[in-house]
C-alpha cells in the first residue's frame, strides 16, 4: 500500500482541463463567485490540514463518541439542574441562534464543494459541509434533553421557524451568509470573518467559561465542535489570499462588510453570556477583554499579514467594544417577554464588576439599572409587566436588530431616503453597507414596517403571540420575578 | 397619527411613537418620556430635537412639518 504522503495530492488535486464545456459555464461566476480567474490562479490552493477521508471519517467519530461519553457521565437532566439557572440562559440563546445557523452552513460548504475552483478547496469545503450537520445535530440532540427542564429550551428547534424579531435579524444575516453567497464571498465571509475572526470567541471563550461554570457537557461540546471550525476555517484564508493578490478592493469590500455584520451577532450571543449570564464568580475576563485578544489582536494581525486594512469603520467598532452589548441586553431586560429566554438584573456586585471592567461606558449606562431597580421595588414581585416597556421598538433596516448604536447621550442612528422609501440604521456602517448594494436589501420590511402595514399586530401582547410565537409559559421572564434579596423589599 | 422615529437622552434604545398633527412638542416629550420611563426617570428641561435642529417646545407637529419616520430626539443642554 502506498504511504500517504504518495497518493494524497494525487487524490486531493484533481483538477483537469475541460473540454465538452468551457470552465466559465462549468464554474459559473453566478455561483463560483468574482473575480473569475483561470484555474492557473488557483492551482497552488492548499491548507495545512491536508485531511483524507479516512482520517476524517475516523477523527470525527472519535470526536463524536468522546462527546457523547460525557453527556452520559455528565449531560443529564439532574447535572444541569445543579447548574446556575442564569447561565442556562446563556444556552438557551446559543441553542436557538447557532445550531441551524450551521445547518445553512451546509448549504454554502456545498456550494463550495460544487464551485469552488480548485479540487483541494472543492474537497475541505465537503468536509465543511459534513462538519456542519454535526454542529446542528450535536447541540439539538444535547439540548433537547433540556425541553423537560424548562419550555424555552423548546427554541433551540424552533427559533428559525419563527417570526421572532432576533429570528428576522439571525435570518436576514444567515441567509445572505451561508444560502445567497457565492463560493468565494461564503469563503471570504463564513470561513474567514466569521469562522477565523468571532467563532473562537464563542466557541473557544464560552468553552472556558462552560467550564468554570461546571458546565461540563456544554464545555465538551463546544470545545468538539471548535476542532472542525479551525480545519474548515482554512479554506477562507486560502482564497482570501487569491482575491488579495488579483482585486484587493474587493477583498476589503467583503473582509469590512461581513466583519461589521458578524460582530453585531456576537455582541449579543457571546456579550449576553459573558457580561450577564455567566455567574460573578466564574468570570475570567469581560466580553471586551475576550473581544480584545481574540478578535482584535488575533484577527487583526491576520488582516495585516494578507496586506489588508482594518475596516474603515475601527474606530467605531472599537469604541462599540464598550457599549453595544450593554446598550443591547438593558434595552432586551424591559422586552425580555418579547424573546425566549430569561433576564437577570445585574446585582450590586455584578455592576461593580461592570463598572470596573467597562469605567468609560458604565457611568452612563448604570442610571438605568438603577431606574430598573426603582421600578422592581415598587411592583409586586412577579409583576413582570411593571417593569417592561410597551411602546414600539425601531429597528434598523440593514442588520434588522433595535436602534442601540452609540451610547444613551448619542444614539448613532441614521436615516436614508431612496426611491420614495425612508429607511434608518442603527449605525454608519449599517448605512454604507446598505448603500452599496441596495438591491440586495432594499426590499425587506423590518418589523416596524410590517407593523405599520397592519402585517403584524401593534400590541405588544398580540404581537408576543400571534407574531413571534410565544407564550406566557415560554417567554422571556426576570429570572428572580424581581424578588432579589439585594433589593431589600419593603413587607407591604 | 403620524409614526416618528424617537430616542429619549439617557435612553439605549429608538423608539417609534405616534404623533397627532395637533400635539406640540412639550407633549411630544412628555409621550416619548414616558415611553421610555421604564429605563429612563422622566425629567424636565429637556429640549426637543426635529430632524436633528432645535424647535419651539409650543410649535405643534403639523407646523413643524412633521412626516412619518422623521427622527424627534430629546436632548439635554441647548440642544447643539
Amino acid at each position: 500500500m502506498l504511504p500517504r504522503q504518495e497518493w494524497l495530492d494525487e487524490a486531493r488535486k484533481l483538477d483537469w482541463e475541460l473540454s465538452y464545456v468551457r470552465p466559465e459555464d462549468a464554474f459559473p461566476a453566478v455561483q463560483s463567485g468574482r473575480p473569475w480567474l483561470e484555474h492557473g490562479a488557483w492551482k497552488h490552493w492548499d491548507e495545512p490540514f491536508r485531511t483524507t477521508f479516512g482520517e476524517y471519517v475516523g477523527n470525527q467519530s472519535a470526536k463524536d463518541e468522546a462527546v457523547f461519553a460525557v453527556r452520559e457521565a455528565l449531560g443529564r437532566l439532574r447535572d444541569y439542574r445543579r447548574l446556575d439557572p442564569v447561565w442556562l440562559n446563556a444556552l438557551k440563546l446559543h441553542g436557538a441562534t447557532l445550531p441551524l445557523a450551521e445547518f445553512a452552513a451546509v448549504v454554502g460548504n456545498l456550494r463550495a464543494a460544487r464551485f469552488g475552483r480548485d479540487s483541494a478547496w472543492r474537497l475541505t469545503a465537503t468536509f465543511g459541509a459534513l462538519d456542519e450537520f454535526r454542529h446542528t445535530q450535536i447541540p439539538l440532540v444535547l439540548l433537547h434533553e433540556l425541553v423537560k427542564l424548562d419550555p424555552q429550551f423548546d427554541w433551540v428547534h424552533r427559533f428559525y421557524h419563527s417570526n421572532n424579531w432576533v429570528a428576522i435579524a439571525a435570518r436576514h444575516l444567515f441567509d445572505e451568509l451561508l444560502l445567497a453567497s457565492d463560493a468565494i464571498e461564503f469563503a471570504i465571509a463564513t470561513n474567514f470573518v466569521f469562522e477565523t475572526g468571532f467563532t473562537n470567541l464563542q466557541f473557544v471563550g464560552l468553552s472556558a467559561l462552560a467550564r468554570e461554570v461546571g458546565d461540563k457537557c456544554f464545555e465538551r461540546m463546544v470545545a468538539s465542535i471548535q476542532t472542525d471550525e479551525a480545519r474548515h476555517a482554512q479554506i477562507g484564508r486560502q482564497v482570501l489570499e487569491v482575491v488579495v493578490r488579483e482585486d484587493p478592493g474587493y477583498a476589503q469590500h467583503l473582509v469590512d462588510k461581513w466583519f461589521w455584520r458578524s460582530w453585531l451577532v456576537f455582541a449579543i450571543v457571546t456579550g449576553f453570556s459573558m457580561d450577564y449570564f455567566t455567574p460573578l464568580e466564574a468570570r475570567r475576563a469581560s466580553f471586551k477583554e475576550f473581544m480584545r485578544e481574540w478578535v482584535v489582536d488575533q484577527f487583526g494581525r491576520s488582516l495585516a499579514d494578507l496586506g489588508l486594512s482594518k475596516p474603515w469603520y475601527w474606530d467605531t467598532f472599537i469604541e462599540s467594544l464598550d457599549w453595544y452589548h450593554h446598550m443591547v441586553y438593558a434595552s432586551a431586560y424591559t422586552y425580555r417577554s418579547t424573546v425566549w429566554f430569561d433576564f437577570v438584573v445585574p446585582s450590586p456586585e455584578d455592576r461593580a464588576w461592570l463598572r470596573a471592567k467597562y469605567p468609560r461606558s458604565w457611568p452612563d449606562l448604570d442610571p438605568v439599572w438603577e431606574r430598573i431597580v426603582e421600578r422592581w421595588r415598587a411592583a409586586d414581585v412577579g409583576n413582570d409587566f411593571a417593569v417592561h416597556g410597551t411602546a414600539i421598538v425601531a429597528f434598523c433596516d440593514l442588520c434588522q436588530l433595535v436602534l442601540c448604536g452609540g451610547t444613551p447621550k448619542r444614539n448613532t442612528a441614521t436615516s436614508l431616503e431612496r426611491a420614495g422609501r425612508r429607511y434608518i440604521f442603527c449605525s454608519e456602517p449599517c448605512r454604507r453597507i446598505f448603500e452599496q448594494e441596495p438591491e440586495r436589501y432594499a426590499s425587506h420590511e423590518c418589523l416596524v414596517e410590517r407593523v405599520l402595514a397592519g402585517r403584524a399586530p401593534a400590541n405588544l401582547i398580540a404581537l408576543v403571540q400571534r407574531y413571534f410565537g410565544l407564550t406566557q409559559e415560554d417567554w422571556g421572564k426576570d429570572i428572580a420575578r424581581g424578588n432579589y434579596a439585594w433589593l431589600h423589599r419593603q413587607a407591604r | 397619527m403620524i409614526p416618528v422615529y424617537a430616542f429619549a437622552a439617557g435612553d439605549t434604545l429608538g423608539l417609534v411613537i405616534l404623533l397627532d398633527e395637533d400635539q406640540t412638542m412639550v407633549s411630544v416629550a412628555e409621550r416619548l418620556q414616558a415611553s421610555a420611563s421604564v429605563r429612563v426617570a422622566p425629567r424636565p428641561g429637556l429640549i426637543v430635537l426635529h430632524e436633528g435642529r432645535p424647535v419651539d417646545p409650543y410649535a405643534t407637529v403639523a407646523s413643524l412639518g412633521v412626516r412619518p419616520l422623521d427622527r424627534i430626539d430629546l436632548v439635554e443642554g441647548d440642544g447643539r
